[in-house]
């Protein structure tokens, strides 16, 4: 362990990095400097491209094979890591750091039992077969995995992403590392297995004095982990400081909007727009000899322009410093308004209804085993409306979707209604009417597209497929649809690759909007994009909805995004709806446990809520689902004899809020608030 | 970020071309440079010049016959002559018309139903899917070359049959790679979205789905015209290619290898270089076809 309390566990001095693209050298970090000391939890953050994990790399030297430190130096302790030889490098690597990745299922061989490659890792560092067995059982528990000896017998395929992340984190405390690398190590978890990742990463942090580098997009994460945060842009840090005040008080433009491009606090879209940060960060290797953020900040003049802003201390403790500067004018930036105004349409229950189903439901085959993966779904969509859809990845969302739009046929015996006439199971039955009313925006708009059409080819043929209009009136509509969504003529004849992900993505919801459909659903439509982007796409939908008073079924794993955005809320569990009501009311409780359980879970940039909810387990097969309620075995609040025996109906609370729990909803109320 | 210069240009009027553009237009420059295709594309067209005018600069009629059979290769006859006397060097520069006019036709042939079989078995699925899979792996089974020559055999020794027998033996290894690609990409989101506008099946596959797997369909096309080469000469060879006195090169191989025991190595020799050489050319190019797509 580190005996000298003075010396960082870590220190990274002026780093420089470039990676060679086509046999030229192009900057990606720009002087990095920050430190870390023993036991402290430093975090990174910033949007894609902005060279956090390029950082995280270079800190274990373990760049790609194009990229170069090309100035600077890593100091581990009082080793200079870029001044190694290539053997004493693995050695400091085996003994002294670990990396924990985003992907756990990645960073493990697949045809390898978890204990051969578990007691590898303990074997490298001299131990022999016995004892690192005993060593592979102990680190097992040491991430509290409760069956370690089985765990160990077992096929990484065969846990749960969870429990992957946990082994792969006894991995990396192996050697008991000095220095800890987690590069968004929940990224691809759901919130109630993020929560529990995420505690044992803080129970963690105190057994051990690692030095923890944290990289994450997601602030709330960052803020729930990090002591101190360092913000990057376009390869340098323009903001560090404790996390809960660089957080709660920005100091550097650029900070300021991050944070504020966020849906925070509970706000409404009907209260304001999000704010957006314009512009799109500089390639790699673009000259940037003063301020990195220059062009695309609100503050920006010509002293910015010409010349380098300094580091200037923020508070009186030497704890924070910001890069710019007019440090002094960041309160200005509070009066800047989101420069497109944004319309929005409030629910009114007078609106008629678009969207109905009832009794539907979904069940897969395979091999001759009935899996149901949608049961018994009641919905109404009405004009106007956005609903969205949250639960955990297996909750059925996503069939749910691809039931509405006819990918996937219902079981016979359900019935979809679209304004109260009876639709077809499947797209290809359904009347070219029914078709026209419901289109889809999906996740990842790179596979969205045709990246082998030009825009205005896909635009075009949406219009002419779902209209019936060709030659230039459809092309007119075409230019009509993309300036709606302020995409420049340009880009028309632009193809997907040439776009920027933001752009990609209103591509695609040009295209939903090709035949003005009553009803778009949005998968996850914003997961893939950087929050300030993620603000603008938003802030789009909202106005468009206003404008064609188009009803939205919004799904998402983000409880801030749907918390904006949505009218109404469905929550989902094991195929069945939950819990449905109005936002306000599902949000403010009294909820269902599972909803409860599921807004705990999620770390807020506004620091931690008071009450915790951890769920145990993880979701159960849908082919062999509990008994009673099929949330019993995970929920903190079933009652013996009760929950296990019959499963609740989905009974009215409150007007239009209903839920499926045996908990009358006094009881709940009262539990809910004790905990606060 | 690698894609966002075009945004950041904003006002631009000409688009500039994407990184994915420009990383290609790299690639084919540095393929352009590797000498395995510069080698390969010489050979190859040393043979198509000779395919072409090979008549008119041959020392001597291909057909005629020289006063001296199974003279050797010397400054009167270059490659000498075979049993009946004929020049063996106008005789190979002449033959490689045969085997450049049918060999890429063939393999064009065999690519345009593998992509087509390959697309359905690979897009509609299921049953189709099934049944033609194992069709096509009994096939894969069976040696080409036997399967090629009782072909020809039966239904008659002339270019069109040959063509058509190749293209069909190339159909199911075409369609196999095809299948694969497919696969990639029926599921993708923009399959979905087609489908949800109410696109037709074909449209889909051949509209939708066809222009993003040009580059697999390309390599293969590339590396079937070898195998053609290969096989074309080879059922020649077997006897299953054009009678004499044609020139073609498995045709004077077929001819000529009798007389190697006596001595006479030349008449079978130099054809048979030729058909390496020109094998070994498409697939020079085939692989840097291959490395210039596949980055």
């Amino acid at each position: 362990m580190n005996t000298s309390v003075d010396l960082a566990a870590l220190s990274v001095e002026n780093l420089e990095v470039a990676y060679n693209v086509r046999g030229v050298d192009r900057a990606v970090l720009r002087g990095v400097s920050f430190s870390i000391a023993p036991g402290e939890a430093y975090g990174l953050v910033g949007e894609s491209g902005c060279g956090k994990s390029t950082t995280a790399y270079a800190a274990l030297r373990y760049l790609p094979r194009n990229g170069k430190i090309t100035g600077g130096r890593v100091m581990l302790g009082n080793r200079d890591i870029t001044a190694m030889s290539d053997d004493s490098l693995q050695e400091f690597r085996a003994s002294e750091a670990s990396m924990v990745y985003q992907d756990p299922a990645q960073a493990m061989n697949p045809s390898l039992r978890v204990g051969r490659q578990l007691i590898e890792c303990f074997t490298l560092l001299g131990q022999s077969n016995e004892a690192a067995r005993t060593s592979a059982v102990e680190a097992l528990h040491r991430v509290r995995i409760a069956d370690p000896e089985s765990v160990l017998d077992r096929y990484p395929f065969q846990l749960s992403g969870g429990m992957q992340q946990r082994v792969v984190i006894a991995m990396a405390l192996a050697c008991n590392p000095k220095l800890l690398v987690l590069d968004e190590p929940t990224t691809g978890l759901d919130a109630t297995v993020e929560a529990e990742v995420l505690d044992l990463v803080r129970t963690l942090r105190q057994e051990s004095d690692a030095a923890v580098l944290l990289i994450a997009h997601n602030l709330g994460i960052i803020r729930s982990l990090c002591d101190r945060v360092g913000v990057m842009y376009a390869g340098r840090i323009v903001e560090e400081g404790p996390s809960h005040q660089v957080f709660d008080d920005p100091q550097h433009p650029y900070t300021v909007g991050l944070l504020r491009s966020l849906p925070r606090r509970g706000v409404r879209k009907t209260e304001q727009a999000l704010a957006t940060i314009p512009g799109t960060l500089p390639l790699i290797g673009t000259v940037l000899p003063t301020c990195v953020f220059v062009d695309r900040c609100p503050l920006a003049d010509t002293t910015c322009q010409t010349v380098e802003p300094p580091v200037v201390p923020v508070g009186a403790d030497g704890t924070r410093f910001t890069r710019c500067h007019y440090p002094h004018r960041i309160s200005e930036l509070a009066a800047v308004v989101p420069d497109i105004p944004i319309g929005v349409l409030a629910a009114s229950p007078d609106n008629p209804q678009v969207l109905e189903l009832s009794h539907v439901s979904k069940t897969f085959r395979q091999r001759g085993r009935a899996i149901p993966a949608l049961v018994d779904i009641d919905l109404r969509l009405a004009e106007g409306e956005t609903l969205g859809i949250v639960g955990e990845s297996g909750s059925g969302k996503s069939t749910l979707a691809k039931t509405m739009l006819g990918v996937e046929v219902a079981d016979a015996g359900g019935t979809l209604q679209r304004d109260g006439n009876a639709m077809a199971g499947a797209t290809s039955a359904r009347t070219s009417d029914d078709k026209r009313a419901m289109q889809m925006v999906f996740q990842n708009p790179d596979s969205a597209l045709n990246r082998s059409w030009t825009v205005r080819r896909i635009l075009l043929r949406a219009v002419a497929k779902l209209t019936g209009v060709t030659g230039s009136v459809a092309n007119d509509r075409v230019e009509l649809l993309a300036a709606q969504l302020r995409l420049t003529p340009r880009h028309l004849d632009l193809k997907p690759s040439q776009l920027s992900g933001g752009l990609k993505q209103r591509v695609a919801i040009a295209r939903a909007f090709a035949g003005d459909p009553r009803i778009v659903v949005c998968d996850e439509p914003t997961s893939a994009l950087d929050v300030s982007v993620q603000a603008a796409i938003l802030n789009l939908l909202a106005d468009l909805q206003a404008d064609k008073r188009t009803s939205y079924v919004f799904i998402t794993h983000d409880v801030a995004v749907v918390r904006y955005l949505a009218d109404r809320i469905a929550v989902m569990y094991l195929g069945r709806i939950q819990e449905i009501g109005p936002t306000d009311d599902v949000f403010k409780g009294p909820h269902h446990p599972y909803t409860e359980a599921l807004l705990s879970a999620v770390p807020s940039v506004d620091g931690e809520a008071t009450k915790r909810i951890r769920l145990d387990g993880e979701i159960p097969s849908p082919s062999n689902p509990p008994s009673g309620c099929v949330f019993h075995p995970r929920c903190p609040r079933a009652i013996p004899g009760v929950c296990e025996v019959s499963e609740p109906p989905l009974a009215e609370v409150s007007p239009g809020h209903s839920m499926r729990c045996h908990i009358p909803i006094d009881e709940l109320r009262r539990l809910q608030s004790e905990t606060y | 970020m690698s894609d966002t210069s075009v945004v950041a240009a904003a006002g631009a009027t000409a688009a500039p071309p994407s990184e994915r553009q420009q990383a290609r237009r790299e690639n084919w420059r540095l393929v352009r440079r590797r000498p395995a295709f510069i080698i390969g594309l010489v050979i190859l067209l040393v043979w198509i010049v000779c395919a072409l005018f090979g008549t008119s600069f041959v020392p001597y009629d291909p057909f005629e016959t020289r006063e001296i059979a199974y003279a050797r290769p010397g400054g009167t006859y270059y490659f000498g002559t075979d049993q009946t006397g004929r020049d063996v060097f106008s005789r190979v520069v002449v033959g490689a018309r045969d085997v450049l006019k049918i060999a890429p036709l063939a393999a064009f042939l065999g690519v345009l139903f593998g992509v087509i079989l390959g697309m359905f078995m690979g897009y509609v699925g299921r049953w189709f899917d099934l049944v033609s899979g194992r069709v096509v792996e009994a096939l894969l089974s069976l040696p080409t070359i036997l399967i090629g020559l009782l072909a020809v055999t039966t239904l008659g020794k002339s270019n069109p049959v040959v063509i058509g027998v190749v293209a069909v033996l190339f159909t199911p290894i075409v369609a196999k790679t095809v299948r694969a690609a497919v696969m990639a990409e029926r599921d993708l989101d923009y399959v979905t979205s087609a489908k949800l506008r109410g696109e037709s099946t074909p449209f889909i596959m051949f509209r939708e789905i066809l222009p993003n797997i040009w580059g697999p369909i390309i390599v293969e096309l590339t590396i079937r015209v070898g195998y053609a080469i290969f096989v074309i000469s080879t059922l020649s060879f077997l006897g299953a290619g054009p009678p004499p006195p044609s020139p073609e090169w498995g045709a004077q191989v077929s001819q000529g290898y009798n007389d190697l025991a006596a001595g006479f190595w030349w008449t079978t020799l130099f054809p048979a270089l030729a058909i390496a050489s020109l094998v070994i050319a498409v697939n020079l190019i085939a692989d840097s076809v291959q490395a210039a797509l596949e980055a």
